[in-house]
């Protein structure tokens, strides 16, 4: 060094760099708006069960390419050997990278002797004899509910938090502390975020969110985001936003619905980019009709999604023989298939699963059966009824033409909430009913359609080999 | 010369006794002779006392902060040959250069650059010492 102070460039970025901590999860840096802020101090929290250790875990041996080692300390909660064992379970465990790279230490001993008051010289002496550049302390909840009173346990995180504010190192305290601890005890006033791990019962599967709380210096994505526990880790599904509109142009196209007869009552087709409602009772031919509309975005070369949740994969390829296509030929060219079945369904991965396929196989018209479905699987109808605003909205910029069937024996006018909700984020809606009498018979007619003229009486359908007709 | 195993000494003044023994065990570690003070008036009587080769001051100190140190260091005729290294949380560079430091360095503290930069101080300002020292020799004949 010639001059410390003639490198002033170099000095600028000493002051506005802004370096991140990858958590090893793309979903979680994308919440996070990059990952954790360098030098930090950090609290994950939640219920035990709820995911923080395989979370931090999961960001060490992702970092463990460092020049410096990561250190990972246990203390009263669970034992270190009890952690190590759980972990080596995990894809991202590695096992040549532990007592090099990642180092496992536990401070239960020296916390049982000494109480807290061990905590602050043993991260001191840890840093002198390995220089970690992350330390997960897991449970640091475990440490406060050691300590005597609040006096102390301030005067030890206010001693923490200046080792570990001066030195290059970033911290994670793991804890089961609960959403009115963070009002009261002093770790949350010196962090820098504070990210949430949830686990809501629902039926008899168990629903996990990460909430980020608190994150100093940053923008990030706000609201409950669904995760799975999975043997790589967590599998995070970030909350859909609406996208932004500036750089949106319609389409003045219009697309055929490959249903004879139908086309006609809206106006000519739908337009490109449209979503469209197709609400009616069991039985209608609401399938069926979604199926013709796939088929004929394929047959003019779209990439096509079909969602459902009812009729399980072979069910679905017998409808799609059944109306002239080959299904394996279909699927081998465009024609995308994403079955739940609804006992496992969670709203988020399936959104998550529709948006990748828009993003990445370029699909041109999607089709819910049945958007009823994701409703049952939800355990809040107004998160649904956001991811799905959003969700079409991408489908707008996108010029994604979709339909969502909806199961309803009462139709849109009926003036149940629900159904109102469906409606106004569609632009057209389409009521099909069955009448009470012997013959059954099947009409559709359009209840709404936006910028477009239509033919609002009721039509009659029928259900032929080769599919539906209106007449 | 490798000033490390010279064991120049290093003032090191800092508030904070954890961040302060880090500091002192880094550079001890390093092959320096580290005294430290906790505030800028232990600092400078100590600086009388014992001419450290170089001060590694935090600015945020009691009594008497870094900056002001500094100026203070740079302003005695038997200290001002003493490097001054401003190792702070506060990103005042500008600051620093002001007061007559030599060099500033953000913190957190990250061990290998620290040490690298009280070496190449310590280097620079030996470089500069044996530079004037024969400039100040009487020519010999050709």
């Amino acid at each position: 060094m010639t001059d410390a102070f003639m490198d002033e460039s170099s000095m600028a970025d000493d002051i506005v760099e802004f370096p991140r901590i990858s958590t090893g999860n793309p979903q979680a840096d994308s919440i996070l708006g990059g990952g954790f802020p360098a030098n930090s101090i950090n609290i994950v929290m939640g219920q035990p069960g709820t995911g923080k250790t395989i979370f931090a875990e999961q960001l060490l041996f992702h970092n463990a390419n460092a020049e410096r080692p990561l250190l990972f300390l246990t203390t009263l909660s669970e034992p270190m050997t009890k952690v190590v064992s759980y972990a080596q379970r995990l894809g991202f465990f590695d096992v040549e990278q532990v007592g090099t790279r990642v180092i496992y230490d536990d401070l239960g001993a020296e916390l049982a002797m000494n109480g807290p008051r061990a905590l602050v010289p043993h991260v001191v002496e840890s840093i002198k004899r390995l220089s970690p550049s992350i330390m997960v302390i897991d449970s640091f909840k475990a440490i406060h509910d050691l300590a005597e009173s609040t006096p102390e346990m301030r005067r030890i995180i206010s001693e923490l938090a200046g080792v570990v504010s001066a030195y290059d190192m970033t911290v994670f305290l793991l804890g089961e502390y609960t959403q009115d601890n963070i009002e009261q005890y002093p770790e949350f006033a010196v962090a820098d975020s504070i990210v949430q791990l949830e686990r809501n019962r629902l039926g008899t599967r168990d629903e996990r969110y990460l909430r980020v709380l608190k994150l100093r210096g940053s923008g990030y994505r706000e609201g409950q985001h669904a995760f799975r526990i999975t043997g790589s880790g967590l599998k995070i599904f970030p909350r859909l936003v609406a996208p932004a509109f500036e750089a949106y142009t319609p389409t003045l196209e219009r697309t055929s619905t490959g249903v004879e007869g139908l086309d006609e009552i809206i106006g000519g087709g739908l337009w490109r980019g449209s979503t469209t409602l197709l609400v009616g009772p069991t039985g209608a031919g609401k399938s069926t009709i979604a199926l013709q509309f796939m088929l004929e975005g394929h047959r003019h070369g779209e990439g096509v999604l079909f969602v459902n949740f009812q009729e399980n994969p072979a069910q679905v390829k017998r409808m799609i023989r059944g109306l002239g296509t080959d299904p394996e030929r279909a699927y081998a060219t465009g024609f995308y298939h994403i079955y739940t079945s609804p006992v496992e369904l969670q709203i988020d991965s399936v959104i998550d699963e529709i948006f990748s396929f828009i993003e990445t196989a370029r699909v041109r018209r999607v089709v819910v059966d049945a958007v009823g479905d994701l409703a049952e699987g939800a355990s809040d109808p107004q998160r649904l009824h956001d991811f799905l605003y959003s969700l079409v909205q991408h489908f707008v910029v996108r010029n994604v033409t979709s339909i969502l069937n909806l199961e309803s024996a009462q139709g849109v006018a009926g003036g149940r909430d629900e159904e109102q909700r469906w409606s106004y984020m569609s632009d057209n809606v389409l009521l099909m009913e069955r009448s009470a009498g012997g013959d059954g018979e099947r009409t559709i007619r359009v209840v709404k359609t936006r910028n477009s003229s239509h033919d609002p009486r009721p039509h009659r359908m029928e259900i032929r080999r080769d599919g539906v007709h209106v007449i | 010369m490798n000033v490390g195993e010279g064991g120049a000494l290093v003032l090191v003044v800092e508030r904070d006794p954890n961040v302060r023994e880090l500091e002192s065990f880094f550079l001890n570690e390093a092959g320096y002779s580290v005294d430290f003070a906790e505030d800028g008036v232990a600092a400078l009587a100590l600086a009388r006392e014992r001419h450290p080769a170089i001060i590694v001051s935090e600015i945020m100190v009691p009594k008497l902060d870094g900056l002001a140190l500094c100026r203070a260091i740079k302003e005695d005729p038997d200290l001002a040959d003493t490097v001054v290294l401003i190792f702070s949380i506060l990103a005042a560079h500008g600051r620093a250069r002001d007061a007559g430091a030599d060099a500033f360095l953000l913190k957190p503290l990250a061990e290998q650059r620290l040490v690298n930069t009280v070496r190449e101080l310590l280097e620079r300002r030996s470089a500069l010492a044996s530079c004037t020292a024969q400039t100040k020799q009487p020519a010999h004949g050709r």
